[in-house]
């Protein structure tokens, strides 16, 4: 490894303020050239703000930025990029009809005289892509493309911009694990080329992958920046939370043999999606869902939920048959489905908690009159019940942390009642802490009784959770596993395809 | 399970309300102190009376549109629907003149008509758009030119005319009322309540606004939204026939030239009042103040003679956009 | 119903029309290119260019027509070339919807030879057509004000409700106010009531409560006069003596042939114009008598006396 100079961006005492509320307390950071620094800590923490000041979107309300050891005095943001700080954002941002060249030169398009050089500006895109050894096509439009490949682009963006400093909110909350290597492979490419990465993520595991440094924050504090390899994950995890969270999962307390059956399903058919899924589910049990990404695991529930069109050959919920076309259907039958995409469907982003709150179930706060004092009650029981934090209740749902707004969807949910409760990836994108608490929720809500779906991509999630564990590949089910059978080779040799052969089949 | 201590924060102080609640009233109370100035006649009862059941048509239409809007919807045949409900009640009632005469039986069939012409008509723009998912803006400038087209065949180029003795019949009914408030006033009072009350304090009112704020969460929020939005085009259909009723008995007459621009006009007043030309957010409130103060325009550039009559369309124009402006400011700060 | 039957029967005279032209190239065809019926007079109008139409028909067997409306001058502009394009017609007779956008391609088809006669607006350019059918617009006005001044001899206050904003209203108010000029006739307002019904109450209901005192009201046009009548009666007020309207609206012609006190005149601006400048071409086109230059049709003041030649029972208008 080459020696290290001074550092070449840093934070001195930084600290900031909106209005009376101080979000940040007087940090240091410093990014090295050559280093990859991560960044951690629970939502809330101070990371976004952080990442923000020193990207220029934002300006500190106390201490000093330092770049190349030098007191900066940038200001704007361009004035930042200019000095070759990028930040790319965790929603991309990137005009979507437009291609691959014409994002990466968005806003500094190369002329020759009046008319658009778009020789050249092929060429440096192509250049830019081949450095991240990324074969898209630059006149692919950026709709088209991949999350990961997305994720490409605006690297390739950034290095038009001749970033030395890069950084990255979360770049792989939105990657499957093969793109995330990718990822990390054009990563560690940078760093060796002496960039300076900062990055921002919710997975331990993947910290520990790439970093060289992490820095852990804690309610607008730094707690803790160490060298990578001289900390454990179950070290990150304790300075971020300030706990000890090595118990993440609840313990599971088994399903009474006896149990009322909660959930029959036989011949459920979503076309070009699954077909004869069936299974059945006891009340108090939770049932995980694993399966790679396509394997229909979220569209044959969706199905289920009358969400898309389905058919099953019978449906018994609590034993009496039921038909289930809409989503009112299943609603009425006590039937939930909380989705995967909590920004896209599951919450109103510019209404408040209250609407979000009782959307689905407005039907039990008054029968023509909507009820308020109903709705706000129920609300405090749910910010109560779910540990909602939100500096004021009228603040729209778009400013709440991941974590706060997963709680509030899942509370959301809960007004309907459901006697089955699905729930779809419900912890991603969120921190450690919060996940341990919709651990708890969630085996709460089953030990009340109810019957529970878990559907998710994280292997460790599902057999932390489940009673049970179903496999599935290209639309079907491939294994039902229980107890011991509930580890991450088998769930991945039936998730592939290569199952040994005693492992017990679907009935 | 481990709970964290939860800071306890002190309720923020009562603000004064945003602009975005300001900003239409305000603009209001400058337009009446502006013509209460101008022309001392403007305060009079018989003026406002005027201004008033004039604003009627617009305004009862207006609070339709505000349901479409906020859905995420738009409608731009109400003009010529109503131009049509009305060509089509004034042909249904001088038909049945022979044989039902002049009295309440046939104001009471006509006013049918016009419900009923105007549910059809609304749930028509709905089918294609909601069920076909045609795009609101094409499937409505298509009806547009349909009714518009219907009612000049109706009247074969020129004007139906409302059968003499029928008219005076019908007459009070824009231009009577009790203790003094015109009929039209009064009715649109009364959808403006109804529609503030839907709007605000029903599960409907709810449904519209999380179909037009965002489409998907609705639907995964088990939202019928296909027939929210059909029943905002119906419910607008309606009320275009509520506004036709009122307005038949004003001229006795409907020809093509009835109702041109209402569209706009009622655009116009939601935007102005609030809501959000996307969806996602409407008041039926704001689009009260919307209605009166296109209405109020005119009126004060009809009592003054500051301005040229040709810079009329000009003033009108500079009061919509700042009436937006003084709201759009408002978010900008916070 | 009637409305149909007229569609139909228009319908089936240009089909026959253009199969004869095909058997016998001796027919000759008539392009007649007129606006839309929009509001009440261009609805006249074209009741009056299809009665026309269907009456020459049957009197000169070896003449076709096309009618075609437009409801702006572009597609008026493209009628035109249609017609000479694929109808190889003989004559136009073009009631501009603008006079400077359908200047040009008028000229182009008055130059390959095409008999031209333009009705009521005028184009940009003199010379261009064969005949000139004009509506006299100052003449509109300076009836009606002469009307004014003899109805009013001590005087009085007047107010005005102009049309569309376009030369027409221009030349209609400055005939009118030459007229009233030192008659002791005052107008005391002046609005755009845009010859719409619904404007010219909302204009006049204003008028009233800003005025205490109006003796009479120059509606201008008989849409407006409408308006303007349905504002008057919804008040109490006795001192609006009468209303004038203007074109000859039937029900307004009525009430004059009633002897109504409030609609005691009206003036013409008959709509039927377009009727005699087809059956003029028609005849040019026949026949060798003389019918070239200028044919102003003037504007006649209808009492009481004469209203029943100006009544029209079976006209929309």
């Amino acid at each position: 490894m080459m020696t290290i100079p001074g550092p070449v961006l840093s934070l001195r005492g930084v600290s900031k303020s909106f209005g009376p509320v101080q979000v940040l307390h007087g940090i240091d950071i410093d990014l090295h050239a050559g280093q990859v620094l991560a960044l951690i800590g629970e939502n809330g923490a101070g990371k976004s703000t952080t990442m923000k000041i020193l990207a220029g979107y934002q300006p500190p309300t106390g201490g000093t930025i330092l770049l190349d050891g030098q007191p900066a005095t940038l200001s704007g943001l361009r004035a930042f990029e200019d000095a070759g700080i990028v930040l790319i954002h965790q929603e991309f941002n990137l005009a979507e009809q437009l291609t691959v060249e014409q994002n990466v030169f968005l806003g500094r398009e190369l002329r020759r005289g009046l008319l658009l050089d778009k020789t050249r500006m092929r060429q440096l895109t192509r250049d830019y892509l081949d450095r991240l050894d990324c074969a898209v096509d630059p006149d692919t439009p950026v709709s088209k493309l991949s999350n990961s490949d997305k994720q490409m682009v605006e690297i390739a963006k950034a290095l038009g911009r001749r970033a030395r400093i890069l950084i990255m909110d979360e770049p792989t909350a939105v990657l499957t694990g093969s793109e995330v290597d990718t990822l990390f492979a054009q990563i560690r490419v940078l760093r060796d080329a002496g960039t300076a990465v900062l990055f921002t993520s919710h997975k331990l595991g993947e910290v520990a992958a790439i970093a060289d440094r992490v820095t852990v924050m804690r309610d607008g504090h730094v707690v803790r920046t160490d060298a990578a390899r001289a900390m454990t994950e179950d070290d990150m995890a304790t300075a971020m939370v300030g706990r000890d969270v090595s118990d993440l999962y609840p313990a599971k307390p088994g399903v009474a043999a006896d149990a009322p059956m909660a959930l029959r399903v036989a011949g459920l058919d979503v076309p070009g999606w699954a077909s004869d899924i069936a299974f059945d589910l006891r009340a108090g049990e939770i049932v995980g869902i694993a399966g790679l990404i396509g394997s229909g695991r979220t569209e044959a529930m969706e199905g289920l939920c009358g969400l898309r069109p389905a058919t099953t050959t019978r449906l018994e919920i609590a034993g009496n048959p039921v038909h289930v076309r809409s989503t009112q259907d299943a609603l009425a039958h006590g039937l939930c489905y909380m989705t995967e995409d909590r920004k896209l469907r599951g919450l109103l982003l510019t209404k408040g908690m209250r609407d979000n709150l009782t959307l689905q179930a407005l039907h039990r706060f008054g029968r023509v009159v909507i009820d308020r004092g109903a709705e706000d009650r129920a609300l405090t029981q749910a910010i109560a019940d779910f540990d909602i934090r939100a500096g004021n209740r009228d603040v729209a749902v778009g400013n709440l942390s991941g974590g706060n707004q997963q709680k509030l969807l899942l509370a959301k949910i809960m007004q309907s009642q459901p006697r089955v409760l699905i729930v779809d990836e419900p912890t991603r994108g969120i921190d450690i802490g919060t996940k341990q608490q919709i651990y708890a929720f969630l085996r709460r809500l089953a030990a009340e009784g109810r019957a529970i779906i878990v559907v998710s991509s994280e292997l460790q999630e599902v057999i932390g959770l489940s009673d049970r564990v179903l496999v599935m590949r290209q639309g079907r089910i491939a294994a039902t596993l229980a107890d011991d059978d509930i580890n991450e080779a088998t769930i991945l040799r039936h998730a592939i395809g290569v199952a040994a052969p005693q492992t017990r089949k679907a009935s | 399970m481990t709970t964290q201590t939860v800071t306890t924060r002190t309720p923020p102080p009562r603000r004064l309300p945003s602009m975005s609640v300001l900003g239409p009233i305000l603009a209001l109370v400058i337009l009446v102190i502006v013509g209460a100035l101008m022309n001392s006649s403007f305060l009079s009862a018989g003026n406002i009376n005027n201004v008033l059941s004039r604003s009627a048509f617009i305004g009862i239409i207006a609070v339709g549109m505000t349901f479409v809007i906020t859905a995420g919807g738009l409608d731009l045949s109400v003009g010529s629907m109503a131009a049509f409900i009305a060509g089509l009640m004034i042909l249904v009632m001088n038909a049945a003149l022979p044989s039902l005469g002049v009295g309440v039986p046939i104001i009471l069939l006509g006013m049918a008509v016009a419900l009923v012409a105007g549910i059809l008509a609304g749930l028509l723009n709905g089918f294609f758009i909601t069920t076909l998912g045609i795009e609101a803006f094409i499937v409505t400038l298509g009806s547009m030119g349909i009714y518009r087209s219907l009612v000049t065949w109706l009247a074969d180029g020129g004007t139906l005319s409302l059968d003499f003795d029928l008219r005076t019949f019908y007459r009070p009914v824009y231009f009577d009322g009790i203790l003094g408030i015109a009929w039209p006033i009064i009715v649109f009072a009364a959808v403006v309540i109804v529609g503030e009350i839907l709007m605000s304090r029903t599960r409907f009112g709810r449904h519209c606004a999380a179909t037009g704020s965002n489409a998907h969460v609705a639907h995964y929020s088990a939202v019928n939204v296909d027939r929210t939005r059909l029943a905002t085009y119906a419910m607008l259909g309606l009320l275009v026939g509520v506004a036709t009723i009122m307005y038949v008995p004003r001229l006795g007459s409907a020809s093509a030239s009835t109702g041109v621009l209402w569209e706009l006009e009622a655009i116009a007043a939601v935007i102005i009042g609030g809501t959000v030309l996307k969806g996602g957010f409407g008041r039926v409130w704001g689009t009260v103040i919307g209605v009166l103060i296109l209405g109020l325009i005119d009126n004060i550039l009809n009592l003054t003679d500051l301005v040229s009559p040709y810079l009329n369309g000009a003033i009108q124009g500079v009061i919509i956009v700042l009436a937006v402006i003084l709201q759009r400011e408002a978010k900008a700060k916070g | 119903m009637s409305y149909m039957k007229t569609l139909l029967a228009g319908t089936a005279a240009i089909a026959i029309a253009g199969s004869a032209m095909a058997q016998d190239a001796e027919t000759r065809v008539i392009g007649v290119s007129i606006p839309a019926a929009t509001h009440g007079w261009a609805g006249g109008m074209n009741f009056h260019a299809q009665q026309a139409v269907e009456r020459l028909e049957e009197v000169y067997p070896q003449l076709d027509f096309v009618l075609s409306t437009a409801p702006d001058a572009g597609t008026q502009v493209n009628d035109i070339e249609d017609m000479v394009a694929t109808r190889n017609i003989s004559a136009l007779v073009v009631l501009p919807f603008e006079s400077d956008p359908l200047t040009p391609p008028v000229q182009a088809v008055a130059d390959s030879g095409v008999w031209v006669t333009v009705v009521d607006r005028g184009l940009s350019v003199p010379g261009i057509e064969d005949l000139y059918v004009a509506g006299d617009n100052t003449g509109f006005g300076r009836v009606s004000g002469e009307y004014m001044a003899s109805k009013m001899p001590d005087g009085g206050n007047i107010v005005v409700l102009r049309g569309i904003p376009t030369t027409i209203d221009n030349e209609r108010v400055a005939g009118f106010e030459e007229a009233i000029a030192g008659s002791g006739i005052e107008v005391i307002d002046m609005q755009h009531g845009n010859w719409n019904r619904d404007d010219s109450f909302n204009v006049m209901q204003d008028f009233l409560s800003k005025h205490p005192q109006i003796d009479a009201v120059w509606a201008s046009d008989d849409d407006m006069a409408v308006g303007v009548l349905a504002a008057i009666e919804a008040t109490d007020r006795t001192d609006v003596q009468f209303v004038l309207g203007g074109a000859g609206m039937k029900e307004m012609v009525q009430r004059v042939m009633n002897g109504d006190t409030m609609i005691p005149a009206d003036v013409t601006y008959p709509p039927s114009m377009i009727a005699t400048a087809i059956e003029m071409t028609a005849v040019g086109l026949t026949s060798t008598a003389p019918v070239s230059g200028t044919f102003t049709i003037g504007s006649v003041l209808i009492t009481p006396e004469n209203a029943e030649q100006f009544y029209y029972p079976d006209s929309p208008f």
